[in-house]
């Protein structure tokens, strides 16, 4: 990773691009961390829900970094954790909060996943590794980044279990009915472990072997 | 001793910045939650009385078709819905009544709409249900509600009551197929369902009134 020449950023110390590069593809939350794999196995069954989930999930992880971030040199060191996860509390039911009041379809569909973004170890892992070490703006892009890598794996694994599921995309029909039987079960639990299976086996292949020892 | 307060003015100073982002997230959500709620509510009864509205309806094109169509009536401890008739002055063409009761996993609550005979089942809805998917959780499919449709709430001698029936023997005209595998949910749905006729029958009289 450290082969990547460092893009000029003012504010984010030049390693701006680098650390969005990291969130979105080289670390990966889900298919090379694998966090938070519960919920992007239980909300993709629609691009839809994948989509706004994978929305939530860049806000919370932006606002819970930058504020994480901008207290870390006050935050004394024993009830860190209980502070970064009071933030990300507090963020998730803001999401939610708006999600009730604007998308409340949306809302009823994500059921609990909402609520349980605050159980995501991706939000408060970066807040751990990330946030408490590096300045705000940076710890932003960090968090975007993070969400944008999630938000991203979810949509793939959203598409496909909807395509082949449904045989639609975002709720409208792509596949005629006439030539293709909807597979039941890719809409159901099974088929989303096939889906993050797959998606995570193209993306180790994309990438290529990479020995243990390489790894920081 | 001066780490331990600065600890606790944190932990203080934290905890009333993250209470006054909520309270306000709240404040400024709850108009359009509860008007959200009021129009699933609403959509919930008019669906169950049959009473015709589009899909895509608006949160306030719900409670207007809502307030031309249906009045409410406190019964003792039972509310009725009733979806008035507006060609004929005074009658009726459907009648709902929600039922609530504990399920295996969680409340259950629905509505339970009469034909104006007060006797025949026009629908059931369960709006709220927390049973298991694939088993109890199939009240809330179409198959399982759509068996209700025509029942009558009372047996051939007129005795007051529904019968959830395992092994797929429901015959008589207030029997309804029970759930496989689902013995306990339907057996408590069946004792709320006729709870609430029960509670019909007495706040209405027999007459259909």
């Amino acid at each position: 990773m450290g082969s990547n020449a460092p893009v000029a950023c003012g504010v984010c110390e030049g390693k701006g691009l680098l650390t969005f590069k990291d969130g979105v593809w080289h670390d990966n939350p889900i298919s090379i961390q694998i966090l938070g794999i519960c919920s992007a196995l239980a909300v993709t069954n629609r691009l839809a829900n994948a989509l706004v989930m994978g929305g939530a999930l860049v806000f919370v992880c932006a606002m819970s970094n930058l504020f994480v971030s901008f207290l870390r040199t006050v935050t004394p060191r024993r009830i860190r954790m209980i502070a970064e996860v009071a933030i990300i509390a507090t963020f998730v039911i803001v999401f939610d909060q708006f999600l009730k009041a604007f998308y409340w379809e949306m809302s009823k569909q994500l059921g609990p996943y909402v609520g349980l973004i605050i159980t995501n170890c991706i939000v408060m892992g970066r807040a751990e590794a990330f946030a408490l070490q590096n300045r705000p703006v940076l710890s932003v892009v960090d968090g975007v980044a993070n969400g944008l890598g999630y938000a991203a794996v979810l949509a793939v694994i959203g598409f496909i279990r909807e395509l082949l599921g449904t045989g639609q995309v975002l709720g409208l029909t792509v596949l005629p009915p006439d030539w293709y039987t909807s597979n039941q079960v890719m809409i159901l639990a099974p088929g989303a472990f096939f889906a993050l299976g797959f998606v995570i086996a193209v993306s180790n292949m994309l990438k290529g072997p990479e020995p243990e020892e390489n790894r920081p | 001793m001066k780490e331990s307060l600065h600890t606790l003015a944190y932990a203080g100073m934290l905890g009333i910045v993250c209470a006054l982002l909520l309270t306000g997230a709240g404040r400024l959500a709850a108009p359009y939650r509860h008007a959200n709620e009021e129009a699933e509510r609403v959509r919930n009864i008019l669906g169950v009385l049959g009473v015709p509205f589009q899909e895509g309806a608006s949160s306030q094109e719900l409670v207007a078709a809502y307030g031309l169509n249906v009045s409410e009536e406190e019964r003792g401890e039972l509310t009725l819905y009733f979806y008035a008739d507006r060609e004929a002055e005074g009658s009726f063409r459907a009648v709902a009544a929600p039922f609530a009761g504990q399920g295996l996993w969680g409340p259950i609550r629905g509505f339970l709409a009469l034909e104006p005979d007060m006797r025949t089942i026009r629908a059931i809805t369960f709006y709220d249900q927390e049973e298991t998917p694939g088993l109890g959780g199939e009240i809330g499919s179409a198959w399982f509600q759509d068996q209700f449709k025509g029942k009558s709430i009372e047996d051939a001698e007129g005795n007051p009551g529904l019968r959830i029936v395992g092994g797929g023997g429901a015959s008589a005209q207030n029997e309804v197929d029970a759930i496989t595998g689902a013995t306990m949910t339907c057996g408590k749905v069946e004792e709320m369902l006729n709870a609430t006729i029960a509670l019909i029958g007495e706040e209405t009289g027999a007459d259909g009134q």
